[in-house]
């Protein structure tokens, strides 16, 4: 089991920042990824935590080539990503997918919720076209969505159903990686819930690798073998998630553990208390 | 919703749970068409500014056809008469009756209105969805060279096509209005492709490998379409305007055909008599282009995208 | 006597689709002092409530059909315009979840916190630039002097809604009401906020409303916790009661649903997924409203009585027929 589907090494990812009316000048960069090194195994879920702007979702695109990063490796199932031709890319995409987080602009408000799950068998040439209808049939029975609905448009369906649409398209290639971006960050709890099951089970049932991308640290974790926590675009602490949640060694990780609001009344107001006091600490030093 | 005997509920929330529950429902069955048509119909002014745009274009369309007079008959015993029962307009200088050449007046303004909007959107929208589309310096070096064509003047440009092309005709004048006022939508369709492009659904259609005319042919013109609406009721009152300037100095349309505009040219010789003849064709004219601003401007909040989601 | 007290409200939207019952007999009190957490997933109406105390919903398609907002003694839904307006800001302060469009891109923080201390008090432009100053350092914003004359754009997303405290702050309200205040932070400035909003709802003996869908903000800073689900309220409690003793079956399967930051194997687990999703307003279900997605319905008391909000245990009100304590050993969801 201990074969590496995945595997990142010293990724970068820059942008320029321009300046100039008429003709724009390159003036600086912003290190959106800088220096970026992991490996997700075969089946497991690597989960990538950090806060907005540290650069977790652009690592994702990068991965999957969406953007092509500045310089360093990506290598899945053993081909090296950023050096592959367009016809290559375009077929090694079938094995590699992304669910977005925002329900609402991922799915072609012009397009049947069948004509949008299909699309990637249509793609691909896969099927005649009576065996892609029932193959999105299936496949949304697959993610729990009425299969009776594919001739509805998406704007139709409520966030959590949108979300399992675009699960349906994720599956379709039937992928081996799957790069999941916040997909229930825009999602009620008792929805999330429900996708965050879905997900578990789908990677149970079809043995998917995930990178699992979320600012969540209650939801990385329940998803999540490895974690890597990511601050200004490097990633700050790698470890099996046990470990990371339990014995943090980083300060950043430690700071955004105690942050996190958790439902226990308790140890929040203990929590409270205990930063209360270090800020007066500080303050009396000053 | 009934729960369906037979299914199973295979486990809370995960596959199959929308046989046992309510969760796979539609939350709303509207289309986004009839959401537009609704929010359409409750502005007033639009929908009459919509059916006085149709009144107008079925008369023109219909009128020459059952009026009792023939537009190009000339008469000299029954010139120049004022509103009456016979002629409700009246009749111009050749004796023709004003109702009848309006409506074929009218064939002449809006047809070429029509004709050059198409000509308008067909350049605008591959222009402009090339240029935002491929981006980078490729847009940078499309987009200057409509900033200085934006810098000629509209009509002169117009008058130099025709003088080009040469012949005044109906197809030339399309031509030239259209050559002379595309540079608006192929802004606005580069604009919305540039937005349309960072939509995660295209980043989606991306990752599954979808070629980049695939891309854009399925995902982005489709939802352009509503912008285009909107484009071709500001792009026909534009171009109706202009069609109007030209024949009005001269450069229309030549008789016996007519346009408003050169309806109102003829017209204008004979002011102090008989006003009627300039009158009639310029509020043509004008109740032509209030309505089509009206009706964009309706649909513009009936289609605005950003409403159209809650 | 509570310094609010709202009785039985009823706010509907009047649209195409029906009527939307989006708040549909909600009645609670705030002391002063004290923090009230209201927690619901979106659309169960609770920032609809926040909107019509402040009377700021819509109005066309929404209004307030029913019931009474008593603040201070005054009835707020009988007021006029006027009256309102000089309530609002100066009386019970507001603040929304998106700092970032919440001011005014092209004027300074100094003019837009200024301007509202003027609007209610009448005071210099030295005085009241000098207040501004005195409320940003009490919103713990750094160098505030320098950073008054800045535009909004270069202040980041936690430093904004401070503002946006600030600015709430400025007139001494006695009711602070914080919609979703942290929800665009990220946790580390969220932490921070709400410490802050905490220490001064302390110092400036405020009472304070926090609408919230966190379960764990709410464990956080609310004293009283109401638990809002489609329309009504299911359950209030004080709240460790809340949090000890759940006994609305959605308030348990809310917090059964919570991915668990600490615990034993939380890989493995699955989390308890409530299933389906939270009833249309327009038609909602004639008895209780949870009974299509609770697992303890059953019989004619959920699908053919609304139940009533009963007192189960002294300050512990609950809307179910089948609450936990009055279940025979069942438990279900994971109970913190």
């Amino acid at each position: 089991m201990a074969d590496t589907l995945l595997s990142v090494r010293d990724l970068h990812k820059h942008f320029p920042v321009k300046s100039g009316m008429l003709i724009a000048r390159t003036v600086g960069e912003v290190k959106a990824v800088d220096g970026v090194t992991f490996d997700v195994e075969t089946g497991k879920t690597l989960g990538l935590v950090g806060e907005s702007g540290s650069g977790k979702s652009t690592t994702g695109y990068c991965i999957l080539q969406l953007l092509k990063p500045t310089s360093g490796s990506v290598r899945f199932m053993g081909k090296e990503l950023t050096e592959l031709g367009r016809e290559e890319l375009r077929q090694t995409r079938r094995e590699m997918q992304i669910v977005f987080q925002d329900p609402y602009s991922s799915l072609d408000p012009r397009m049947t919720v069948g004509n949008i799950v299909g699309e990637p068998l249509a793609v691909h040439g896969i099927g005649s076209r009576r065996d892609r209808t029932s193959r999105v049939r299936e496949l949304l029975d697959v993610v729990g969505f009425n299969p009776d609905f594919t001739n509805r448009y998406p704007h139709e369906f409520s966030g959590g159903q949108r979300q399992r649409i675009g699960i349906a398209r994720a599956l379709a290639l039937a992928p081996r990686l799957i790069v999941c971006d916040e997909p229930v960050s825009a999602l009620d709890v008792s929805i999330q819930a429900q996708i965050l099951n879905l997900l578990k089970d789908l990677q149970r049932d079809f043995q998917l690798t995930y990178l699992f991308i979320a600012h969540d640290l209650a939801v990385v974790r329940t998803m999540s073998d490895v974690i890597a926590v990511m601050n200004q675009g490097k990633i700050v602490e790698l470890g099996p998630a046990e470990q990371v949640y339990t014995k943090p060694q980083h300060e950043y990780t430690k700071a955004l553990l105690s942050a996190v609001p958790i439902p226990d009344p308790r140890k929040m107001r203990e929590r409270k208390v205990e930063r209360r006091r270090l800020r007066h600490a500080l303050a009396s030093e000053l | 919703m009934v729960v369906q005997p037979g299914e199973v509920t295979r486990d809370v929330g995960g596959p199959g749970a929308y046989a046992g529950t309510a969760a796979g429902a539609p939350i709303r069955q509207t289309s986004l068409w009839r959401d537009a048509w609704y929010r359409y119909i409750r502005n007033r002014a639009a929908v009459l500014a919509g059916v006085v745009f149709l009144v107008v274009l079925a008369y023109c369309l219909v009128w020459p056809a059952v009026s009792p007079y023939d537009p190009y008959k000339v008469d000299f015993s029954q010139a120049r008469q004022n509103p009456s029962l016979d002629h409700p307009l009246g009749t111009d200088r050749f004796g023709r009756d004003m109702l009848t050449r309006t409506a074929l007046g009218g064939r002449v303004s809006i047809g070429i209105g029509f004709a050059a909007t198409i000509v308008i959107l067909v350049i605008g929208v591959a222009y402009g969805a090339i240029s935002g589309f491929i981006g980078g310096i490729l847009d940078n070096g499309m987009m200057r060279f409509l900033d200085a064509l934006y810098g000629l003047p509209y009509l002169p440009f117009a008058i130099i096509t025709l003088a080009i092309i040469g012949d005044i005709n109906f197809w030339s004048m399309t031509v030239a209005l259209a050559i002379a006022s595309w540079f608006t939508t192929a802004r606005i369709v580069r604009g919305q492709v540039i937005t349309l492009k960072e939509n995660d659904y295209i980043r989606a259609t991306r990752a599954i490998g979808a070629r980049w005319y695939r891309i854009l042919l399925r995902h982005i013109l489709p939802n352009t379409l509503g912008v285009l609406i909107i484009a071709v009721f500001l792009e026909l009152p534009a171009v109706v305007l202009g069609e109007a300037f030209l024949s009005f100095i001269g450069l229309g349309i030549s008789p016996p055909e007519a346009s408003w505009g050169a309806m109102a040219q003829e017209g204008r010789e004979v002011y102090r008599t008989s006003p009627h003849l300039i009158v009639i064709p310029s509020v043509a004219i004008a109740v032509l282009v209030l309505c089509a601003n009206f009706v964009a401007d309706g649909l513009r909040d009936a289609l605005d995208p950003r409403t159209r989601e809650t | 006597m509570a310094l609010l007290d709202v009785r039985d409200l009823k706010t509907h939207f009047f649209t195409r689709e029906g009527v939307v019952h989006a708040v549909d007999g909600v009645s609670f009190s705030v002391d002063r002092g004290r923090t009230l957490g209201i927690v619901g997933e979106s659309g169960c109406g609770k920032s609809v409530t926040a909107l019509s105390i402040m009377g700021l919903i819509p109005k066309p398609p929404a209004k307030i059909v029913a019931g009474e907002v008593v603040f201070d003694g005054r009835d707020l839904t009988k007021l006029g315009e006027r009256q309102l307006e000089s309530v609002r800001g100066r009386e019970i302060a507001m603040i929304f979840q998106d700092p970032m469009t919440s001011l005014n891109p092209t004027l300074t923080i100094g003019t837009q916190i200024t301007e509202t201390i003027k609007r209610h008090f009448d005071l210099s432009n030295e005085r009241a630039r000098k207040r501004a100053v005195e409320l940003l350092e009490e919103v713990r914003i750094p160098n505030a002097a320098s950073r008054l004359d800045d535009y909004p754009h270069r202040y980041s997303g936690g430093m904004r809604q401070r503002v946006m405290i600030a600015i709430a702050l400025s007139c001494n309200p006695m009711l602070l009401i914080a919609d979703e205040p942290t929800t665009a932070l990220d946790v580390t400035v969220q932490a921070q906020v709400l410490d802050l909003l905490d220490e001064l709802r302390e110092s400036h003996d405020m009472a304070m409303i926090l609408i919230t869908h966190d379960m764990g903000v709410v464990a956080e800073t609310a004293d009283e916790v109401i638990v809002m689900y489609a329309g009504q309220v299911v359950e209030q409690a004080p709240v460790l009661e809340l949090f000890d003793h759940p006994e609305h079956p959605y308030t348990e399967a809310l917090l059964g649903a919570l991915p668990q930051i600490e615990g034993e194997r939380i890989r493995e687990a699955r989390l308890t997924a409530i299933p389906g999703r939270p009833p249309d307003l327009v038609s909602p279900p004639p008895a209780c409203r949870f009974a299509p997605r609770c697992p303890h319905a059953g019989g004619d008391s959920c699908t053919e009585t609304m139940p009533e909000l009963r007192e189960l245990r002294s300050g512990h009100w609950v809307r179910s027929a089948h609450p936990t304590s009055e279940r025979a050993g069942r438990p279900v969801g994971a109970s913190a």
